[in-house]
């Protein structure tokens, strides 16, 4: 059994009276993807949101390489190696796609307080902003302003963005939500190549690419941990069928 | 390629005037470039950082105070004393404001630099030990002639100007950008971006201070007016003229703001009138400012 990368305690956040995620104690093992499914409202993207520190928990722990990172800023858990990408497209609109890998692959510089040599001398920088356009298939449209791409492309950068911060952990949030049935097959055969050695937490909609990518799946509802294994057990879990499937397919 | 040579000749030609020796020039250009200063500074947190502060007359207001207190109760005028010493005032002070301000984000942000620019506008226009509403005479100038304090304008108007280009080149410029652009997403990215903000601010703070005790060296004289708000409205109104995000567009629209208050006043006693309708005419058709006429210019 690997070693958990990322451990929740007794996560919860409340929101006045609800509690969106309620006391969820998951372990996510190194090297593997972790789905996380649920209906609409079950607290996926809460869960996604305590993660990289975008919300603060009401309760209970968050434990990343045994180090607790629960009151970490966003900032702090990116430089731990903690990247993220968003469900609706949160670029730079007015940048193009170079400078917006630039900025995300310039922040893995020990400091960007340096004030006198040219950006563009940084060589490495450049070079990892470039690998990471490449592995998403976007070297072509480097000049492209980011806002002008489609939805898509804009999936693509979102993803590329947070390679280039070369994270050890992946937070997707819905990385298909609104694509076409063709940008969707190819962010998938992305993420499939992405996700290759390292950890991924996916939340995501779509049950066909969570099957197919997934090692294990978890389940949501009401902010709680309804059911959790391999994608066959959550497929057969009868729980789980009642509680989502069902309702979905219906 | 046009713009570097327009800037170029732009800057020889108004050094050239320090050579003129006509006093009304070497006053009025010499007033005009602060002008330059004051807005390029203010650009680098309006159009490059995307923070809109209404505290850049305070550190340009500091600076000229603390000029006027150590030549006049230390007896210290040598500008190699002085000048870092009234540097470092704006650039304390700029940390100070600007670390409690940026707590605040938006609007918020602006009415808190408001509030700190008021408080202080109203702390040495109400304290007669510290010249009240009458303001200070310098007692002796650190550069006395007029042509020296001109150069002196000059050159900082020069090293402002390079030195903000190669700021804003470097990765520290990137960040700023990035900020501007969607300041969350630059947080997810692992900046922490008050920090950046903040060295931001107190940079252009430094720099207003530069320009303030200029204006001291050359005209001898503080008053509280040049702290209040209003001051600060009118480089936020120059830096928008001109074209905020270009660094060149603002000083542009300072000197041009300086030729129109000159010959508009002879024109008409409502001179104000001139300039405002000459910024709705600029808002509703150059968006971009008046360096949006030459071409993009996106980084200056």
């Amino acid at each position: 059994m690997p070693e958990p990368l990322l451990l929740t305690e007794d996560l919860t956040r409340r929101f006045g009276a609800l509690a969106a995620v309620d006391g969820v104690s998951l372990a996510f093992e190194e090297g593997r993807v972790h789905a996380v499914i649920g209906p609409n409202g079950a607290g996926k993207s809460t869960f996604l949101n305590l993660l990289s520190g975008e919300l603060r928990a009401t309760q209970g722990r968050v434990r990343f390489r045994g180090l607790d990172v629960t009151r970490a800023t966003p900032d702090e858990l990116s430089r731990l190696g903690i990247g993220r990408s968003y469900q609706t497209a949160n670029l730079f609109p007015e940048l193009s796609c170079a400078d917006c890998a630039w900025l995300a692959a310039q922040s893995r510089l020990p400091s960007s307080m340096r004030f006198l040599r040219p950006a563009e001398r940084y060589s490495e920088v450049a070079a990892r902003a470039a690998r990471a356009l490449e592995a998403c298939g976007l070297s072509a449209r480097r000049p492209a302003l980011a806002g002008e791409l489609s939805y898509g492309e804009q999936r693509q950068l979102e993803i590329a963005m947070m390679l280039a911060t070369e994270p050890t952990l992946l937070l997707l949030d819905e990385p298909l939500a609104g694509l076409g049935h063709d940008e969707a097959l190819r962010v998938v055969a992305l993420l499939t190549e992405v996700a290759r050695g390292r950890t991924v937490i996916l939340v995501e909609h779509d049950m066909d690419a969570v099957f197919s990518i997934s090692d294990t799946v978890t389940v949501l509802v009401d902010g709680r941990v309804l059911e959790r294994g391999s994608p066959d057990q959550v497929r057969t879990s009868a729980a789980v069928r009642e509680a989502y499937l069902g309702e979905e397919i219906a | 390629m046009t713009r570097r040579i327009l800037l170029l000749a732009s800057a020889l030609a108004l050094g050239a005037v320090a050579f003129s020796g006509d006093r009304f020039w070497l006053q009025f250009l010499g007033k005009a470039m602060i002008g330059c200063i004051l807005a390029m500074s203010l650009d680098l947190l309006v159009g490059f950082t995307g923070l809109v502060s209404l505290a850049h007359s305070a550190f340009f207001g500091l600076a000229a105070y603390a000029l006027a207190g150590v030549t006049n109760r230390l007896g210290v005028v040598n500008p190699l004393l002085t000048f870092p010493v009234c540097l470092l005032a704006a650039a304390a002070a700029a940390l100070i404001i600007g670390f409690l301000s940026l707590r605040a984000t938006g609007v918020y942000f602006i009415m808190v630099t408001l509030a700190f620019t008021q408080m202080l506008f109203y702390l040495f226009n109400d304290s007669p030990a510290l010249g009240g509403s009458d303001g200070l005479y310098v007692a002796e100038r650190p550069v006395d002639s007029r042509a020296a304090a001109y150069l002196a304008i000059w050159a900082a108007l020069v090293l402002a100007y390079l030195l903000l280009a190669r700021i804003l080149r470097a990765p520290f410029g990137r960040v700023l950008e990035g900020i501007r652009g969607n300041e969350q997403r630059m947080r997810s990215l692992g900046y922490p971006i008050r920090r950046y903000k903040l060295i931001a601010f107190v940079i252009a703070g430094a720099l207003a201070g530069v320009a303030g005790y200029l204006d001291a060296t050359l005209y001898g004289f503080v008053n509280p007016a040049q702290l209040g708000w209003r001051q600060s409205g009118l480089i936020l109104v120059t830096v928008l003229l001109g074209g905020k995000g270009t660094l060149y567009g603002p000083a542009f629209g300072a000197l041009l703001l300086a030729f129109i208050e000159h010959y508009g006043e002879r024109v008409t006693g409502h001179w104000n009138a001139l300039i405002a309708a000459l910024i709705v005419a600029v808002v509703l058709f150059l968006p971009r400012g008046l360096a949006g006429l030459g071409q993009g210019g996106r980084r200056a």
